[in-house]
């Protein structure tokens, strides 16, 4: 005991104050949308809209890939759309939230220092005074430290496992990663995928990351936490239900040419809110779509039809629509949806159920003798650990925070890990994640003073084996090709794999794609 | 029977001049002034007797049963003095009312307690006797407790254990009077039994004040403690060995009072004087007001503006007498702003500019102290210059931490500035290091302020001569992003530490 503790203690003592009594920690699950979807999928029965609006074009949907349409459009100096967004804010996965202390990413927070081949990320964030004459800004990359794992009762940093390695745990790392070096040369493993991905790698495609791993023996149980830490941070699953080529991708098609990643204290919210800075006026918020059909009327400038695209409101007449919402409502909402591919359309997109969580801090708990990093893991946790959302803050003095908590439930079949997301109520899911945090963190109920959780059913698509080469997901994403297509799918889903990166990729591309229409008319 | 008696006296004398010895010594260590401390807290503990002598006459009945009640009283409130007052100075904004309250109580108490003795022991000895003897153990006592007092008690259990220890003997000749004197007491079963709890309580004490001392704090901290704070940003402690006054922030020395003048004058000057007109200055850091009393020597300047983070650390050194005095009440020239903020977000939203500009933040120990070293920080530090400004920045010891130096140095010329490294041997401190950046050339002063006792004009050419030891190293510059420089600190201290 030190002197000043000593002193704390005893005065504390004598003026009658009692320091412990665990104070009731409150809280909710916040942006439900689930119960919005529900409708859709219920064919619940809706009042005709009221309102008919005209626009050259509609995007469906507010996450990064609409949005990025928009910013492709605006700047182009094209304008005569709208973005209908279901919830009341745009931002879908890159959504975010803001309390009396800083503002907090509820879901994506940060995105890797973008490679040369990501041509429209690195022209975006130049609009975003992001990167200025080549150089990346150092107020958005990653401080120090940044990432840090708890195990065997310590810390190390970084999230590999470093410590405690045994010599075939050393090796198979070493071996990993010179696989990971040659599939890197070979330049198949890009982002966006599309510019890269090839059919020399494809029987990759066909087998589990788990299998590969078996079948390559990689059998060090660190290697093995660590490719599945990786699968569910990024893709929602376990190394067992990703592809294999979507697991190599994730360690290859990162070659950072400065220490990352990009990250703000919103996450990509940041970029959302700085996305609706440029397209904001284009942004209808509470616009459900509910149905979007071939236009009764062939539209004015053109010989072809267009669509009718009615909400909850209103109905959009349009000659074009970006469908950047998940692809797993299309079927719901599009008429006559893929019919070629009945009677099981979608069968290649599968969908991770996620749950995150932002936890006020009114002090910092123990951690064990270590400085808070950017992100912090455990290993053998279920969980992915916490984000600190004023770790990117320039002060050197900060004593409350948020932490934005991931749990991407992996484990299980995702149809019953999204009935038991909804089943539970708030405090199991407080319980959960505060036993979590105990583990390190012995004192964090008395310094959470409230707990928001976010439940996503369908958080992000899934490269399940044989999702990367779909057929199907191929002939959804070349639809927008066609001299005649008027309707561009969008989501960053049609990539298999849901990063910031490929939902702007989508966007942009579908937005050039129509503008090309427009423009040759 | 007689000797054990009138060694009870000298015991009991000597617990008294104890305790009053502990207020007096702690009145000047937490307050400042040690004369005007001692002086006062004498003269209110020999009034405080007197009076207690006055009362002993209406005491008639149960001299012995009163007397063993006082020696407890003591032994609680004498033993217990020192702790509480250093608890009362940590927590309450009432320390001199405490003192003050205690030493009353307490002279009251020592000033009962001869009076009582005469009169219990008068029947046994002739009056002439009682009072030769008595009067010769009692000054023996004093003498004894004055002498034991500085030489073994303060060096070896410090003032917390001292009082206690002789708390425990004033409890022990309560606890043996109700044996020598058992005939006169009604009952002795309760009162031995309070003895004993109390005898507990003070073992306890010295117990749990042996813990404390033996925690690393102690040892660190070579000197005694007389000021000890946590504030919300930082564990502040100042210590005092005779003339020497040392701060310490979160453990790690900040100035020495013996040598801090070397440091001070050698952070200010060679920038400052270089200056043709030097009007505005900037000091991030530095709220202990020293490097404020070197700009003052420049009457030319206009304004100061002092950042720091802290604003209990710039209160203690604007209002306590012996830190006022080190700093020469700089903190409170009407020329200077203090701003007690964040200085990396101060910098980043305010737009004056400066002409001197000093950075003078502890040590790059951890990674949020680290973001104060930065290329980002320091751009956007060169972005208040003015066109003939200056920045010196306190980094580190070359010596001892060479790669840290030199990463400093590199981060400022990395961040578009050109660099004048220079160094100093501060006796505390060792071989320290500062770097000078600016925008143009640096031409070292001509002339300086009057009174400096170690800058001189001469010598501070050499001062930007590096030997080979401590010569320049290719380090790369500090990056939010990537702080090499906290991790290469880590290791440069580690390395001298083995």
């Amino acid at each position: 005991m030190r002197r000043r503790d000593f002193l704390t203690t005893t005065s504390a003592a004598l003026i009658g104050l009692s320091l412990k009594s665990d104070r009731p920690i409150p809280g909710s699950f916040v942006n439900e949308s689930a119960q919005l979807g529900h409708q859709l999928r219920n064919h619940a029965s809706f009042s005709p809209p009221t309102k008919t609006e005209k626009s050259q074009v509609v995007i469906v949907g507010g996450g990064i890939a609409g949005l990025s349409a928009a910013w492709r459009f605006r700047k182009r100096g094209f304008t005569d759309f709208v973005l209908l967004e279901m919830n009341d804010a745009a931002g879908g996965n890159a959504g975010w939230g803001e309390n009396e202390i800083t503002p907090y990413p509820w879901a994506a927070h940060y995105i890797p220092v973008p490679g040369p081949k990501a041509t429209y990320v690195r022209e975006l964030f130049e609009d975003l005074g992001v990167l200025q004459n080549g150089v990346w800004s150092d107020r958005y990359l990653c401080f120090s430290p940044q990432e840090r794992l708890f195990l065997y009762g310590r810390w190390q940093e970084g999230i590999e496992p470093a410590v405690g390695l045994k010599p075939q745990d050393r090796e198979q790392f070493q071996r990993l990663e010179e696989i990971f070096t040659t599939h890197r040369k070979s330049g198949e493993f890009t982002i966006p995928l599309e510019l890269g991905r090839s059919q020399k790698s494809a029987d990759l495609d066909k087998i589990s990351f788990a299998d590969w791993l078996r079948d390559q023996k990689f059998d060090s149980p660190l290697v093995n936490w660590y490719m599945n830490y990786a699968c569910r941070d990024d893709y929602g699953a376990l190394a067992k239900d990703t592809s294999a080529w979507a697991g190599i991708h994730y360690f290859v098609s990162r070659e950072p040419e400065e220490k990352g990643p990009l990250t703000w204290p919103e996450g990509n919210g940041w970029i959302t809110r700085r996305l609706l800075e440029r397209v904001g006026e284009n942004v209808r918020t509470n616009q459900m779509v509910r149905r979007i059909a071939p236009s009764a009327k062939k539209s004015s400038a053109s010989s072809k039809r267009g669509f009718t695209v009615t909400t909850t409101d209103t109905q959009f007449e349009t000659d074009f629509v970006i469908f950047a919402a998940p692809t797993f409502l299309a079927p719901y909402l599009i008429e006559n949806f893929q019919p070629q591919f009945q009677p099981q359309p979608l069968h290649d997109f599968t969908y991770s159920p996620w749950l995150t969580a932002n936890l006020t801090l009114d002090r910092l708990p123990d951690s064990r003798g270590a400085e808070p990093a950017w992100d912090t893991v455990f290993l053998d946790s279920p969980t992915l650990g916490y984000v600190d959302a004023t770790h990117q803050s320039i002060r050197s003095h900060i004593d409350k925070t948020v932490w934005t908590f991931y749990w991407a439930l992996a484990d299980g079949d995702p149809a019953q890990n999204r009935r038991t997301l909804l089943e539970k109520d708030w405090s199991y899911w407080k319980e959960a994640i505060l036993h979590d945090l105990e583990r390190v963190h012995s004192d964090i109920r008395q310094c959470v003073s409230r707990i928001d959780i976010m439940r996503m059913g369908h958080a992000m698509v899934r490269p399940t084996p044989g999702a990367i080469f779909s057929a199907e997901r191929a002939h959804i994403a070349a639809q927008q090709n066609s001299p005649d297509a008027r309707l561009a799918f969008a989501n960053s889903d049609l990539s298999g794999i849901s990063i910031f990166e490929e939902a702007q990729y989508h966007g942009v591309t579908a937005a050039e794609s129509i503008l090309k229409k427009i423009s040759r008319r | 029977m007689g000797i054990l008696l009138f060694i009870s006296v000298l015991l009991i004398a000597a617990c008294g001049l104890i305790y009053e010895l502990v207020a007096g010594t702690l009145a000047s260590y937490l307050l400042g002034d040690s004369v005007l401390q001692f002086s006062t807290v004498i003269g209110t503990y020999l009034f405080a007797m007197g009076i207690g002598s006055a009362l002993s006459r209406y005491l008639n009945r149960g001299l012995v049963y009163r007397f063993i009640w006082i020696e407890l009283l003591l032994g609680v409130i004498g033993g217990f003095s020192s702790a509480l007052l250093m608890l009362a100075f940590a927590f309450t904004q009432g320390f001199s009312i405490i003192l003050y309250a205690l030493v009353i109580v307490m002279g009251v108490l020592v000033g009962l307690e001869i009076p009582l003795l005469m009169r219990i022991v008068r029947e046994r000895y002739n009056f002439r006797d009682v009072i030769a003897h008595v009067l010769t153990f009692d000054y023996l006592g004093a003498l004894a407790a004055s002498l034991i007092f500085p030489i073994v008690l303060v060096p070896r259990l410090g003032l917390v254990r001292s009082a206690m220890l002789f708390g425990l003997i004033n409890v022990a000749v309560a606890l043996w009077t109700t044996y020598i004197f058992a005939n006169q007491l009604a009952s002795t079963r309760i009162i031995r039994g309070m003895c004993v709890l109390v005898l507990l309580g003070l073992t306890v004490g010295i117990a749990q004040a042996k813990k404390i001392t033996a925690t690393a704090e102690d040892n660190i901290y070579a000197d005694e403690i007389i000021f000890a704070r946590d504030t919300r940003y930082q564990h502040l402690v100042l210590t005092r060995f005779k003339d020497d006054i040392r701060l310490f922030l979160n453990s790690h020395l900040q100035f020495s009072s013996r040598d801090e003048y070397r440091y001070h004058e050698a952070l200010i000057h060679p920038g400052l004087a270089s200056i043709r007109t030097p009007r505005r200055v900037l000091v991030l850091g530095g709220g202990d007001g020293l490097a404020v009393r070197e700009i003052l020597k420049y009457p030319q300047i206009e304004s100061i503006t002092l950042v720091d983070l802290d604003p209990e650390m710039t209160k203690i050194f604007s209002s306590h007498t012996m830190l006022t005095q080190l700093n020469q009440n700089s903190l409170l020239s009407p020329k200077l702003r203090v701003i007690n903020a964040d200085a990396f977000p101060w910098i980043d939203s305010n737009t004056d500019s400066f002409d001197f500009i000093v950075i003078d933040f502890p040590d790059p120990t951890n990674y949020s102290l680290g973001k104060l070293y930065t290329t980002a920080f320091y751009r956007a530090v060169a972005r208040h210059l003015s066109a003939q400004g200056v920045i010196v920045v306190q980094s580190t010891s070359p010596m001892f931490a060479r790669d840290s130096f030199w990463c400093i140095a590199n981060t400022l010329k990395q961040a578009g500035l050109k660099t004048y490294p220079y160094h100093v041997y501060v006796p505390s401190f060792g071989e320290w290091g500062f770097v000078l950046a600016s925008q143009h050339d640096y031409a070292p002063p001509t002339s300086l302020p009057s009174g400096l006792r170690f800058i001189d004009v001469k010598g501070i050419p050499a001062l930007f001569q590096f030997p080979p030891d401590m010569a320049p190293l290719a380090i790369p510059a500090n990056q939010l992003n990537d702080q090499v420089l906290v991790r290469l600190y880590d290791q440069d201290w580690k390395d001298i530490s083995h």
